[in-house]
Order: structure tokens, then sequence, then C-alpha cells
């Protein structure tokens, strides 16, 4: 067994040693910190652990992910499980033309700058700013295109200097645009045949099928791959 | 970036990768799969199983961990809990916030009830965020719902249920128009029309997908709607530690925990819908898990108790392809379509050992041979794996293949600074998804009255292996069909809340002489970080 190696880091204030290699949150387990705001899915997709860091020599402050971040000697971090962002009440479902709407629900989409804030803080990545200026010129299936790899963690919210909350905003235009496209051709027979119980009378018979015989069935449904 | 001992070994899978190029990979004979899955699939490790002693399934098969699980207490004293005033009435309390327990609520909530919805982490922390592939339904012309039934029936061996899988299919397309109605924006073609991708095991083309994170578009589109309904009150941070049981044992209620003020709170309902998902982070059989921070089997424990039938939990799916190093990535999965495209399965030798497009459990039995049998490969904190050999598909479809096929992909490892493109991954199969649960009916009801489960903590659907993009759209069916069920328990009375069902097999356990340091629900795993 290799001896442990340690860094010493600040962990939300107070400097502290943990082992080499640790993530931030398993940092802030190992120093007792019961956390379970900040923790969910351990891969970097749920985005329940925010985080902002200062690297030893560093000039600003960056933002990641906890569960992705190794600690590193000097480092100083916090966790930011959760940043207050707006929002707004609607039931798209009940919206004749939502998008038309955005401007009434998302007012202050209208008062971004495209400072750029945003897009530095994302851990996805994500050109947050670029989307931003996209929505605002109703380009809108660029903006959510983009958007897909959004996480929520919430950090571009907390670096806008108007306090829009980006992620929330193209949510609610991801949704909306969707509501414009007409249903699907290819789902929409499927749906008719359905509705004519077009399946009923095979189902009933498959439902009565011994085992045998319903292998055979499955083998033969199967044989022509389409 | 990989340490020495690891580019060592990566320099001489960068010498065979010329010659693996064009060497064919015979599939292997039903025979030798055979003989491969018994003697080196989890599933077949009779050391790894024992029989149930305790509750409905006495003398059922299952792994030891689940067996633990279900043959012990609770760590919770409840003798401070008053039972004659509940601390919330609800018509529906939702146990689980993943994409089964939204659904069990919008659809109850639509249908006039007063619900509440309790989660363990935050709304939507959840394994459907992690489904990147996709959700099969039959929207294809030229498929049917008779073909997703054939192909789900045959993968999971026929131990499926199979008037759940038929309504599982059947209410596919219908899913699919309720999500497109949310919002959820699905891939098309260039005609308008659901775009439809070929899955292992499927004879038609039938995934739906929203390029590679699809899961998690769909769970956030989801909160957006749950928060924007009256009739929905969530609780986060408080999971359910037990369910209570009226003098007829028909349920009627929870007991939950708040894990920051650290007390009881007791919920009462007319129905509950339990979707508290799977138990991944049990790490069965000392397996690496994909799964979520909270997915320690807390469903089946709970319904268990109060004397609800289980069901297939003697087997498990391992995905092949889970990441071993860097260590703070161990269980990410990387998805099949890799190999579908032709990477490679290398061990240290620089040799191939399968043919990489067998079925997940065969795929998986031969790693874990090759890594039993001395050719695998160690990282510096001890796991061992082989190489899935990415720039082969550099080598075969050009440069930039990989960054514009997998992006979300491509990204995560260049975060780490190992490039795809030029160097392989290192991977061991990963303990996935729990195949059995807790044994449902087509309303979602299980044998315990007014008690509901849905997603992946409930049984008889899979069988013994679950079809790739099944799971995505067993959670929306029968989330779906738990929370209208649920709903129409409403005007009923619910009884007086008791615990008896937990007396009941406390004294079970005792009488058997059961002892055990194991207290359960788990709710957290215990963290170990090993290195």
């Amino acid at each position: 067994m290799p001896e442990k190696k340690y860094v010493s880091i600040f962990l939300e204030g107070r400097k502290i040693k943990v082992p080499e290699g640790y993530t931030v949150i398993e940092a802030l387990w190992d120093t007792g910190h019961d956390i379970k705001r900040g923790v969910g899915c351990l891969s970097g997709l749920c985005g329940a652990c925010a985080i902002a860091y200062l690297e030893p020599g560093g000039k600003r402050v960056k933002f990641g992910l906890g569960c992705q971040t190794i600690v590193k000697e000097g480092m100083n971090i916090t966790v930011m499980p959760f940043f207050p962002s707006r929002t707004a009440h609607y039931k798209i479902s009940q919206m004749e033309k939502p998008i038309e709407k955005l401007k009434e629900i998302y007012p202050e989409l209208y008062m971004c700058q495209s400072c750029g804030f945003c897009s530095v803080a994302c851990p996805e990545w994500i050109n947050v700013s670029k989307v931003m200026s996209f929505l605002k010129d109703g380009e809108y299936e660029k903006a959510t295109e983009m958007m897909l790899d959004c996480i929520l963690c919430g950090l571009c919210a907390s670096r806008c200097p108007r306090g829009i909350a980006p992620q929330i905003i193209s949510l609610f235009v991801q949704r909306a645009i969707e509501k414009e496209r007409p249903l699907p051709e290819n789902l929409k027979k499927r749906l008719a045949e359905l509705e004519d119980l077009k399946y009923e009378e095979l189902w009933a018979e498959i439902l009565k099928m011994d085992e045998n015989r319903l292998k055979e069935f499955c083998e033969n449904e199967r044989k022509e791959r389409v | 970036m990989y340490p020495e001992q690891l580019l060592e070994n990566i320099s001489l899978l960068d010498k065979t990768r010329d010659f693996r190029l064009n060497e064919s990979f015979p599939a292997l004979s039903e025979e030798k799969k055979k003989d491969l899955l018994e003697t080196f699939h989890p599933d077949f490790k009779s050391a790894a199983f024992r029989t149930l002693r305790v509750g409905v399934n006495k003398g059922d098969r299952t792994v030891h961990e689940i067996a633990d699980l279900l043959e012990a207490f609770s760590s919770f004293d409840y003798k401070e809990i008053d039972f004659e005033n509940p601390d919330i009435e609800t018509d529906v309390l939702v146990l689980g916030g993943g994409g089964a327990g939204i659904t069990a609520a919008l659809f109850a909530e639509s249908a006039g009830a007063k619900v509440v919805l309790a989660t363990k982490l935050r709304l939507g922390n959840s394994n459907t965020i992690m489904a990147l592939g996709g959700m099969q339904a039959s929207v294809d012309e030229k498929d049917s719902p008779v073909k997703h039934f054939a192909d789900t029936m045959v993968a999971g061996q026929f131990k499926s249920r199979k008037e759940l899988v038929r309504v599982m299919v059947d209410d596919g397309p219908r899913i699919v128009k309720w999500l497109l109605e949310l919002g959820v924006n699905f891939d098309r073609d260039e005609n308008g029309n659901l775009l439809t991708k070929r899955a292992g095991g499927s004879s038609a083309p039938r995934i739906l997908s929203i390029g590679d994170y699809t899961g998690l578009n769909i769970i956030k589109i989801l909160k957006d709607e749950i928060r924007n309904r009256e009739n929905i009150e969530i609780l986060e941070f408080s999971p359910a530690i037990e369910l209570t049981t009226n003098e007829f044992g028909e349920c009627n209620g929870a007991v939950l925990f708040d894990l920051e003020r650290k007390r009881f709170f007791l919920v009462k309902a007319k129905a509950v819908v339990l979707a508290t998902g799977g138990s991944g982070r049990l790490h069965i059989q000392g397996f690496q898990t994909s799964n979520n921070f909270g997915a320690t089997g807390d469903a089946i424990v709970l319904a268990y108790r109060a004397g609800a039938r289980l069901e297939g939990l003697d087997s498990f799916q391992y995905h092949p392809t889970g990441i071993v190093y860097p260590d703070h990535m161990v269980g990410v999965l990387i998805t099949e379509a890799i190999r579908s495209l032709g990477a490679h399965l290398v061990n240290s030798k620089g040799e191939r050992f399968v043919n990489e497009l067998e079925t997940r459990d065969v795929v998986s039995a031969a790693m874990i041979r090759e890594c039993e049998e001395g050719r695998g490969v160690k990282t510096p904190s001890g796991r061992v794996g082989v190489w899935l050999d990415t720039p082969v598909l550099t080598l075969k479809h050009g440069k930039g293949f990989l960054m514009k096929k997998f992006p979300a992909l491509y990204r995560m490892f260049k975060r780490v600074k190992i490039d795809i493109e030029k160097r392989p991954l290192l991977v061991y199969p990963t303990l996935h998804y729990q195949n059995g649960g807790v044994l449902i009916d087509e309303k979602g009801e299980t044998t315990v009255k007014n008690l509901f489960v849905a997603g992946e903590a409930a049984g008889g659907i899979h069988g013994k292996n679950r079809l790739m993009g099944n799971s995505l759209l067993d959670i929306f069916v029968f989330g779906r069909r738990a929370g209208l069920a649920a709903a129409r328990r409403r005007y009923k009375d619910a009884g007086k809340q008791t615990l008896k069902h937990v007396d009941r097999y406390y004294n079970e356990l005792r009488n058997l002489r059961i002892t055990t340091v194991a207290k359960t629900p788990r709710i957290f795993q215990e963290f170990i970080v090993v290195k």
C-alpha cells in the first residue's frame, strides 16, 4: 500500500488536510460534513453539487461541480447547493401560443446585457450568454439546442449582475416551442390505431397463450426485423 | 490524464490496434454463452445468494445484500410518534421524486386529488436523469406494440408478467403524446416525425431520445410542470422510513424523517405511491454502481414489512462498460452505442476477447472472466478493468468522429484530460438496474391494498433482463397508472394509522432468532472512501 499523500485546502473557510485525489464531495465527507444537500448522482449530471473555488495564485473565482472537481493543494472552496432563481407561474398545457407570452412571463430576459459572466460559470461549458442573445433575438430553436446539456445547477444565475436566471427562462422556451410543433405524423397514426382498438383481439389471444405458445409467437413476431 | 503504469499498457494497445481493426470476432454459440454466463455472471454465483427466512417471499432466493436488508430491524425508535395526530393529511402520498414519483403526483393531482410528494434528496435527483440513451415506444409505422411486447418478453427470458408488459407497450404511444404536450422535445426527423433509433435486442427502431441527455431533459420539464401545480406539496430531504397500515392491513400513510431537523413526521393518506427507485448503492456483490446516491432499496424494505409480495430480486442488470479510472468517475456509464459503432473491448495483453455486440450479460461475463483470470488492467487504487478502445473508432471513421457523435461524453473526459479520440477508457461491469422489485398489478397496486409502486422499485415487468430504453418508459406508464388509481381511493376512510405490521414482522424475525447489526431502511450507504 503506497503511503497516503495529503493536501491542505480551505473548506468553507477552514484550513484542513485531506488525502490527495479526493473530490470536493469526498473531502467534505472525509472531514465530517454530513452533507446531503449538495449530493445527488455523483456523476456530474444532477447539478446538486455546484461549487465555487479559488486556486492558489488564481486571480478569479472558478466554478464547477463538487463530485467532479479534485481538490488541489491550497484550493479555497465553498459549496453552493442552491441559488435563488425566479420562477414564473404558468400552465403551459392551457396556453394556446405560449412562446408569445415570453415577454410577459420573463420580462427580465430583455434586461440581459450580454456581459458573459454566466458563460464563465457554466460547468457544462455552455455559452449561456450566447443562449440569452438567441432568446432575445427570437432564435428559440438554437437556444434550446444549446441548453440541452443544462443540468439546472443555477451557477449562471448566481453570476448574473442583473439577477436573471437563464436556466429557468430557457426551460420555459424549450417547452413553449415544442408546443408550437404539430403532433408527429407517425405518432398520430399509431394513436389512431390504438383508438380503433386494432390490437385488442390479438392481445386477448396473447394473454391466453401458454408459455410454449407464447415463446413461439414472440420469436415469430421478432423474426421480421424492421 | 492516465498515470505511467496505465500509459504503459495503453502503448501495447496502440500496437495491436491496426491488427484488431481487421480482425473479425465470431459470436458465441448458445452452448458457450450458457457456459460463460453460468461460470462468470454474478446472477449465477451461488455463494452470493441465499433464501429469505421471513415474510411473504419466505423461501425465495435473493442476494445476501437484499436478504440482509429485509431480515433486519429499523434503527429508528418510533415510540415518540403520536399516531393519533398526523402532521400532514392528504389524499395521495407519493414517495420518491424521480420520473415515476413526479408522474404519479401529476396524474393524481390532475384527477382531483390533493398530493404530497416526499423525497430523500432534491426533487428530480434520481436515476431518471442519468437515463442518457432514450425511451422505447412503438411509434414507427412498421413497428407495433405487439413487436415491442415480443422483444420485451424475449429479453426478460419470459419471466416478465405478460399482462404488465402488455399495458406498458400499449400505453407507450399515449405516454409519448402526454410528454410532447408537456413540452418534451424529442428529436424529430426532417418530416417532423419522431426520430426512432435502434437498440440491442429490439426488432424495430424504437428508441426516442433528446440528444444524448434524454432523461435529464424530461426531468427538467417535469420539475417545471410540478412546481406550477397548486395541489402538490413537495417535501425534499424527507425520506420515508416506514409505511403505516390500518386495522385491515391497508396502507394509509408513512413515517417520514426530516434529514435536516432530524425528526419524524407522520403523513396520513388515503393511498400511497412508493417510487423510491432501486438498490444500486447497496453495491451488490461488491460491484461498483451507476446509481445515484440515494438508491438504497428503501422501497422493498418498507413494502415487504407491510406485507407486499416481491418478485424477481434474484436478478440484476450489470452494464458492461462502467468507468474504473479516474476514481471519482467510477460507475459512470459509457453508452452501448460506442460498442455498436465498433469500439473494441481489449484485455491487458492487447487482445479482444468477446464479440462486443453480444448481449449485456454475456459481455459482462466475458469481462469478468478476463479480470479473474489475470488479464485485467489494474489502476493505482487497486481497481481492475479492461480497455474500451475508443481510438479504434477514430481510426475507422476519422478524426473528430467521436467528438461530433458523442459531444457530452467527449467533453466529460476532456475535463479530466483524457481525449477519447486518442486514448481508450478503462471499464468494468457496473451494477445498473434492479430487474425485480415489489410486485404490482396493471393499476400499479401491490398485494397490500392502497399501496402502489412505480418505477425501478416495481417488480414483474422486466423478468430476468431489462431491454434498453424500457425503464424510461415504465416509469411514466406505471407512474401514471399508480397516480390515477391512487387518486380514486380518496373517497374512503383511511382508518387509524399503526405500525402493527412492523411489530408482526419483528416478531417473525425474533421467533427465528434472527439478530443482526444491520439497520434498515438504509437511507444512505455509510460513505467509505476507498482509495
